[in-house]
């Protein structure tokens, strides 16, 4: 699987959020490859879902039909394990 | 110039601001006075926010401060500004504004990595909240001695 951590610029927010994703990732002990990037690169690649702000979330999501999932803090681990484990179960619920 | 990330000459620490413009300006003062930024970076910074919304604040009290890298940025650098009481910032309470100036997509990583360990640590955390200078600069030498 491939996630896109997204911001602005993609050099500042979106780097500490592909950090929590990261971590978040090994402790749940999954495949997953991450980066991050700012947003007018992140229209043009594809990934299994992208991490970003609520702010952002309707432009990223006019653009892709994979899910976009909005993250509050970008540094808290539970919060962005929360909605990774939904992402999964979704995932999962939607392939049987 | 050290190698070091933050010293005595790029944290200040202060009791209130009226408002997150101002914070940001005082925050920035340490970057603008040694050239490493005009105000042209301030000032974009404070239009990121107004235009994005506060997507900065990575945690309670924490923003992550910045613009597009190269915009008004002469070299690299960090600032730190800690205040004793809250800021809003667009909806958001913000105690802690770290300032991030880059000159370009990739060579800023390795301190910000760095930064954000020190940041994501629950006590080294707390220690920059309580808003003493002393402790502070203890905290990062001791941080930035094992990194």
């Amino acid at each position: 699987m491939k996630f896109l951590a997204v911001c602005g610029f993609g050099v500042g927010s979106s780097m500490v959020l592909k950090m929590t994703l990261d971590k978040v990732i090994k402790e749940l002990g999954i495949e997953a490859e991450t980066e991050n990037t700012d947003i007018a690169s992140a229209k043009a690649e594809d990934a299994d879902a992208y991490f970003t702000s609520a702010e952002l979330k309707p432009d990223l999501e006019s653009s892709t039909n994979k899910p976009v999932i909005a993250i509050k803090r970008y540094m808290d681990a539970s919060e962005v394990k929360q909605a990774l484990v939904t992402f999964l179960q979704a995932r999962e619920g939607s392939e049987r | 110039m050290t190698d070091r990330l933050f010293d005595s000459s790029n944290i200040n620490v202060i009791d209130d601001a009226d408002t997150w413009q101002s914070a940001l300006q005082q925050a920035s003062e340490p970057l603008l006075a040694s050239k490493a930024i005009t105000q042209l970076y301030v000032n974009k910074m404070i239009e990121n926010v107004q235009s994005n919304g506060p997507y900065m604040v990575l945690s309670d009290y924490f923003a992550l401060m910045h613009a597009r890298p190269g915009e008004g940025v002469n070299s690299m650098g960090m600032s730190l500004l800690v205040s004793r009481n809250p800021i809003d910032l667009e909806g958001k309470q913000v105690k802690i504004f770290l300032i991030m100036a880059a000159v370009d997509n990739s060579s800023h990583l390795k301190s910000l990595q760095q930064v954000t360990s020190i940041f994501m640590d629950r006590k080294a955390y707390e220690t920059i909240l309580n808003g003493n200078k002393n402790e502070i600069l203890a905290l990062f030498k001791q941080k930035e001695a094992v990194a």
